[in-house]
């Protein structure tokens, strides 16, 4: 058994985001040539969520992605593509088994994973994290062949490390969750229909729901919320908050700008599919300048967390700067929801 | 491989990995880069990593004089709050928050502090002691 190996012709290519990377590769290896936005826009990993309630590392849980596994799930239900998801596996040596069968049948296999304890992943991103994905493709010995699409190479991790990451526990626990193609996709498959539903989900998601923290609301919320921070918290720890919203904006694997320019990037080609559909283009190119927004966001607010000199105008200022943005970001779903292809 | 930009981390491995970022420019095109972070990045990390810091060796000086139990320093050194300890280790919360004074933690049982050591990643006999 030691001597035994398996390994999967499958390629590892970096992406911004972890799961629709994943996702996309996934299907590149299937046989459907999908890039990574276009993966992200039809699986809608688009969202925006603010809960100050629930403390994650000591600040107000800020998510800009949308729930593990969404996208892998929805991308491959709206493209009608034959899949496997397994949402919880009580047994580890249970779950590992079914990996390897699943190495040898000849099928790379994603898994959601913990990122605290994953031994390769850089020192400075160890958060307790556990909607991360990598997929599986190769096991030599008592190690496994990982292709995280965050990093720049493919990774090797050992069984004990594997089964450690797999089952880290915590908020939103992995609990073993795996996914995999089941056929090589060999018809032609249309995207036309899957990425109407998917702009028609992702806009619902942002300004559809009536709740005050979740989409463009939640965005006006935190806006608002910013304003106060020096004065509730004390100037320290308003620049920690602050630093924890810019590092879920810009690190984790988001391709920059909290998942904006990807899916900017998806409305592109969208856009081009659809015989460079005019309102579509028009949104793309919103999005992108929403994103550069975002992007100044950080650096004004990144040089905010050094010199902490006049806090309550700066808040003041990054406050309005957010409040730009979510008015730019409504225009852009007002947009994509009176679209008619 | 660029050479290591990075000065404001203290750890020599800090930001080597380079990562892909997407950007725009006005005339409508998406690009795909891989490089380092950039300044404002690294900024904010230091930032935390700084807190973070603080926080452990804040909670080191307090197991030392007496005040606290080694829980309370490995629970900072994983970066963990008390809520989010509880669950990985399956221990109700009070309990855990009770274990923090170093009384109650000299009378734990073996199966406990073998809870404590597995949601840590350490040996029983590591977390009976602090030391680098």
């Amino acid at each position: 058994m030691a001597d035994k190996k398996t390994m999967i012709n499958y390629t590892h290519r970096q992406a911004g985001h972890c799961e629709s990377g994943a996702t996309s590769n996934l299907l590149k290896f299937n046989g459907l040539n999908m890039s990574e936005p276009m993966a992200f826009g039809i699986g809608n990993g688009l969202y925006f969520s603010y809960i100050p309630f629930l403390k994650i590392q000591f600040a107000p849980m800020i998510s800009f992605r949308n729930l593990p596994n969404t996208v892998f799930r929805r991308a491959t239900k709206y493209l009608g593509i034959d899949a496997t998801v397994i949402k919880k596996i009580k047994d580890p040596k249970e779950a590992m088994e079914l990996l390897d069968r699943n190495l040898e049948k000849g099928i790379p296999t994603g898994c959601q994973v913990g990122v605290f304890q994953l031994t390769f992943f850089p020192p400075e991103y160890r958060m307790h994290y556990n909607m991360h994905n990598l997929v599986v493709f190769g096991k030599e010995g008592n190690q496994y062949h990982i292709s995280d699409t965050v990093m720049e190479f493919a990774q090797v991790l050992t069984y004990e490390d594997l089964v450690r990451v797999r089952y880290a526990k915590g908020a939103f626990a992995p609990q073993g969750k795996m996914y995999w193609i089941n056929h090589r996709i060999d018809r032609p498959v249309d995207l036309k229909p899957a990425i109407i539903k998917g702009i028609a989900k992702t806009v619902n998601e942002m300004i559809g729901i009536p709740f005050p923290l979740i989409g463009v609301k939640g965005l006006r919320w935190m806006a608002r919320d910013i304003k106060n921070w020096p004065k509730k918290h004390g100037n320290d720890k308003a620049a920690f908050y602050l630093g924890q919203i810019l590092r879920m904006a810009e690190d984790f694997g988001t391709g920059g700008a909290g998942f904006r320019y990807i899916y900017g990037a998806f409305l592109k080609e969208a856009g081009e599919l659809f015989n460079n559909h005019q309102e579509l283009l028009e949104a793309s190119d919103l999005m992108g300048r929403t994103a550069n927004k975002w992007r100044e966001f950080t650096y004004v607010g990144a040089r905010n967390c050094k010199n902490r000199s006049k806090p309550e105008e700066n808040y003041g200022t990054l406050s309005e700067k957010l409040l730009e943005i979510a008015a730019d970001e409504e225009k852009v779903y007002k947009i994509l929801k009176n679209l008619k292809f | 491989m660029e050479e290591n930009q990075n000065t404001v981390y203290k750890d020599k491995s800090y930001g080597q990995y380079r990562e892909l970022f997407y950007s725009y420019d006005e005339g409508g095109k998406y690009d795909k880069t891989v490089g380092l972070h950039g300044e404002p990045n690294r900024l904010i990390l230091q930032q935390a990593w700084d807190l973070f810091n603080e926080r452990i060796e804040e909670a080191k000086q307090k197991v030392l004089a007496g005040k606290a139990s080694p829980v309370v320093y490995y629970m900072e050194k994983n970066l963990l709050d008390p809520l989010n300890l509880s669950m990985m280790a399956g221990i109700s919360l009070w309990r855990v928050k009770w274990h923090f004074r170093p009384a109650a933690f000299k009378r734990l049982s073996n199966k406990t502090l073998q809870k404590y050591a597995t949601a840590f990643n350490i040996t029983v006999e590591k977390l009976k002691k602090i030391e680098e």
